[in-house]
């Protein structure tokens, strides 16, 4: 009995489907529920109340958590963005030897496969007061005093994040760049095009969808993370998921459903308004 | 299974919504010749070869192979091997386990199917190479481990997709022997798909020539290139030049036509006066005309001659390619034997005279058909010609 | 621009210099960590040096009211293991699904980028909250289990994507007409050609999981992982364990990266030896 082969990759993508809709599928349908619920001291209440919205939205704490959060966002973004074309840039142009390029690369990703955490903190003893920067600061003789603002501030924040996802960023645009046919870049030659201009007419375009792809996914983790703005501004500074991570704590359910749907709302329109931009699709489909 | 490796396309039809592939195929193709499938790209001769090897399922219609209906069955219960134009090889076998593959499938064990494929490559002199993989290999050597690969499945009809066309021009005529020498000694019949009309010619017994999905014409390879029966083929074959003209006497078994440009044709007609108006295609071959310098161009006013300026000349080593600007004939060519050409050489620019005789003139009567198919009058003048039912 | 031989122009320096900038900037902080690991006894968090010692590495390995760290450490590890081997699968299956279209692909497919994109906080507490409306107990096990696919199979099935794209269908066609099955064409063929795609799969799905963090938070049940284990120490950073603990999760890191390079290596090591092999015997 020969089974039809559409039947067959039904079969096939079901596990996928099943983890995908159980794992993320009824929870997000849950939180959205649960921003709903009203709730007291103890527990949560089944009840439909539009109480926790209207305190997101009354509440300037909000408005400061989400402006926060955008500022680290748009800052990281934008310095990623920098860095991670120029190293991109730097691989798929001017390193020649395709090994050379390919241990090149794995040398930036390895650091991806350690503890972010640890990765985070392993910045404290580099940047604080008697950490390693400020000693070889004072010891080349730049500054006589320790740099104050390096750690615990909105600059050890951007940092941090900054040395976390850049990968984000360069993987996509490397592969978009790498895709770039070398005869087209050679028929700009010919055709009289300097570096400069073969840059902005041909290399830019050409990779937009890998920056459109790693813009989206930088925004979506610095826009989601926690733990470094708390570790990283010493409790000066505060996200919009930090605050939900403390409702959470205080097993206040309902409140941080309804921080969590607010952002996912923001994240939402950030990554559509890519999307309009740029065809993204094409890209990941290989 | 019989061993017979007949085939025969009974109208065969293959949709790929909306196109239609191939439509209304009929063929027959005897037991181990060796046959061509000729057209250009998108004519439906790779279609056909997949279908009869079963990686595709015809629309309509059967096809059969020896005395058995093999539609719908799967390739390997056909009897048939096919050598893929990319050859295909598995990159992470070596070459002795990859032409040893059919047998794995078939559960023969590891040293006997070694020694098998050993053997099977020693025919195809790469025993040297067993061990290698097909990264390591140039692409002659590769496509010798593909045809091993399929031969060692015994096949009684093997299916050859554009072989040739991955290899430079001198490793081309090389395999182009090798290929009909190994036919002659297998027995068994190969179907090779080409869009090359030198190759095709070169090595088959029977050529198919196809346009848009439908089969032009087939026949033997001395046929098609001096008989064709339509304008298509002529002008595809590239050795005639393809003139029309409508009747206008008949006469003696010879007919004369005159075209709208007003040049006048003689060529053997076995019709009678009742043709007169008719419009009728015919082809002379381009080894057959003789060139002459003439003082300044002008209508010509004879019968089997034209006149125009040379337009472009190309050396073909045993003959020179002699393009002609003819006005209302396009493409008009004169393939002039090299020692001809050099003792009375002609320019780009120069006026010509460009004449043959009637005898070399053939009328394509397919065309005939096609012409009159309004006048509703076809199968009137196709029996009155003599011509077999098409 | 990008020439075969010659002289290289100024940029290429300048961008070289940018490039190494970027690697240390990568690397540097870690090196932190690890020289102060092996800070002395009486050392503190940050330099100055006092001393080297190994003493906070056996700080590790007994159980103290900082943490309990083997216990992390084996349920990280296993945990991981079978995330690995259920990202592989469910991603190499999912990968051949979408060779073909079929109703719904797309919605599979934007479902499984979202995942990526979305907070893992949030994907945590909606586990949370769904295994408590259901009266289950979240465990390492389940509901941390289930959070970690969701992060590991979109990058799965992006890989598989990529690779399956570069895959040519003639192997199979082939493959077939020499009389495989179905199963024997995946087993013989596909997968063994798609080896260093599935390799990398099974890399991100062990690293990813063994790295997790906001997505374990609120579905790890009573017992942490060893991430969590390491964030509490964080947020009462007590002494310089803590980052030996950082050198010694990174080393499993690193022999995890190793290995899997490691068997790609192998693999393409057997076929030249057999070469050489040849060779010398004919010689």
């Amino acid at each position: 009995m020969k089974i039809p082969p559409v039947v067959v990759a039904y079969l096939q993508v079901l596990p996928l489907f099943l983890v995908l809709l159980v794992f993320l599928g009824v929870p997000l349908v849950l939180v959205v529920v649960v921003s709903f619920f009203d709730y007291d001291m103890f527990d949560i209440v089944p009840a439909f109340t539009l109480r926790n919205y209207d305190e997101l939205l009354r509440s300037e704490l909000t408005y400061t958590l989400y402006y926060n959060t955008v500022k680290y966002a748009v800052m990281v973004w934008a310095i990623t963005l920098v860095i991670g074309f120029t190293v991109a840039y730097f691989l798929v142009f001017h390193v020649r030897n395709l090994l050379w390029q390919i241990a090149l690369f794995l040398l930036c990703t390895v650091p991806f496969w350690t503890s972010n955490v640890i990765r985070m903190i392993s910045w404290i003893p580099f940047l604080g007061r008697n950490g390693i920067f400020n000693q070889s600061l004072m010891l080349l003789g730049v500054t006589d005093q320790p740099l104050e603002f390096l750690l615990f501030s909105d600059f050890a924040v951007v940092i941090a994040y900054v040395h976390l996802f850049t990968l984000f960023m360069i993987v996509p645009i490397f592969n978009a760049m790498a895709r770039i046919d070398p005869a087209i870049i050679e028929a700009a030659v010919d055709g009289g095009a300097s570096r400069l201009q073969i840059l902005t007419t041909i290399v830019i375009p050409l990779s937009k969808t890998g920056i459109a792809l790693g813009s989206i996914f930088v925004l979506a983790l610095t826009m989601g993370d926690f733990f470094v703005v708390k570790i990283m501004s010493g409790g000066q500074s505060a996200n919009v998921v930090l605050a939900m991570s403390n409702e959470i704590a205080m097993l206040q359910y309902p409140p941080a459903a309804a921080s969590a749907v607010g952002l996912l709302v923001v994240v939402s329109l950030m990554v559509a308004a890519i999307l309009r931009v740029v065809d993204v699709r094409r890209e990941l489909a290989g | 299974m019989t061993r017979s490796g007949e085939i025969q396309l009974q109208r065969v039809t293959k949709r790929f919504d909306p196109t239609v592939a191939v439509e209304g195929i009929d063929l027959t193709i005897p037991d181990g010749s060796y046959c061509c499938l000729l057209g250009p790209s998108g004519c439906g001769k790779t279609t056909i070869l997949r279908m009869i090897a079963g990686h595709e399922e015809p629309t309509d219609g059967r096809i059969r192979i020896g005395r058995d209906d093999v539609t719908g069955l799967p390739p390997v219960r056909r009897g048939t091997a096919m050598m893929f134009q990319s050859y295909a090889l598995f990159p992470h076998m070596t070459v002795v386990d990859n032409v040893a593959y059919n047998l794995r499938m078939r559960g023969v064990g590891k040293a006997e199917r070694r020694r098998q494929a050993r053997a099977m490559l020693a025919r195809v002199h790469l025993d040297a190479f067993a061990e290698r993989v097909p990264a390591q290999l140039s692409g002659g050597q590769q496509q010798r481990v593909a045809l091993a690969r399929a031969l060692i499945t015994n096949p009684r009809v093997l299916l050859l997709d554009e072989p040739l066309s991955a290899l430079d021009e001198f490793l081309r005529l090389q395999m182009r022997g090798e290929l009909k020498r190994l036919q002659r000694e297998l027995g068994i019949t190969f179907i090779h798909v080409t869009h090359t009309q030198l190759e095709a010619i070169a090595l088959a017994d029977l050529v198919v020539v196809m346009d848009q999905g439908r089969i032009e014409q087939a026949g033997s390879a001395h046929a098609i290139y001096n008989e064709p029966q339509s304008a298509y083929v002529a002008r595809f074959m590239g050795g005639q030049n393809v003139l029309s003209g409508k009747v206008t006497t008949v006469a003696d078994g010879q007919a004369t036509l005159l075209s709208s440009e007003g040049d006048r044709f003689a060529l053997p007609f076995q019709g009678t006066a009742d043709f007169a108006g008719t419009l009728v295609h015919c082809a002379v071959r381009r080894d057959r005309i003789k060139l002459k310098k003439v003082a300044a161009a002008g209508r010509s006013g004879q019968v089997n001659a034209l006149a125009g300026e040379v337009y472009a000349i190309e050396y073909q080593g045993s003959y020179v390619k002699v393009t002609l600007d003819v006005p209302g004939w396009p493409d008009f060519v004169a393939n002039v034997p090299d020692d001809r050409f050099f003792a009375m050489p002609v320019d780009i620019g120069d006026a010509v005279l460009a004449r043959w005789l009637a005898k070399d003139v053939r009328m394509l009567e397919a065309d005939l058909g096609r012409a009159s198919e309004a006048a509703g009058e076809i199968g009137l003048y196709k029996q009155e010609l003599g011509l077999a039912q098409a | 621009m990008r020439q075969r031989s010659g002289r290289r122009p100024w940029t290429f320096y300048a961008l070289a210099a940018f490039f190494t900038l970027f690697v240390l900037f990568l690397y540097g902080p870690m090196s932190a960590i690890y020289i102060l690991s092996f800070q002395g006894p009486s050392g503190g968090l940050t330099f100055p040096m006092n001393g080297v010692s190994l003493n906070w590495f056996y700080a590790l390995f007994e159980q103290q009211r900082t943490g309990d760290f083997a216990g992390s450490f084996g349920r990280s590890i296993t945990l991981a293991i079978c995330v690995l081997v259920l990202t592989v699968t469910i991603s190499i299956m999912a990968g051949l699904a979408f060779r073909r279209r079929f109703f719904g692909a797309g919605l599979i497919f934007y479902l499984a980028i979202a995942s990526l994109i979305m907070p893992g906080l949030l994907v945590s507490l909606g586990i949370g909250l769904m295994f408590q409306f259901l009266g289950i107990r979240p465990n390492w096990y389940t509901s941390a289990l289930g959070a970690h696919l969701t992060w590991t199979l979109p990058f799965g099935l992006l890989i598989m994507f990529a690779v399956f794209s570069r895959f040519n269908r003639a192997y199979e066609e082939a493959a077939r007409d020499l009389g495989a099955s179905n199963w024997q064409i995946l087993w013989t063929v596909v997968l063994p050609i798609l080896f260093p795609g599935i390799i990398a799969v099974a890399l991100f799905g062990f690293t990813l999981s063994y790295d997790e963090f906001p997505r374990t938070m609120v579905t790890v049940g009573p017992r942490n992982t060893l991430p969590l284990e390491i964030w509490v120490m964080t947020t009462n950073v007590t002494s310089p364990a803590l980052f030996a603990l950082g050198t010694v999760t990174t080393a499993v890191s690193f022999l995890v990266i190793a290995l899997a390079l490691g068997s790609i290596a192998l693999i393409q090591r057997r076929r030249t030896r057999q070469i050489i092999r040849e060779a010398g015997r004919a010689a």
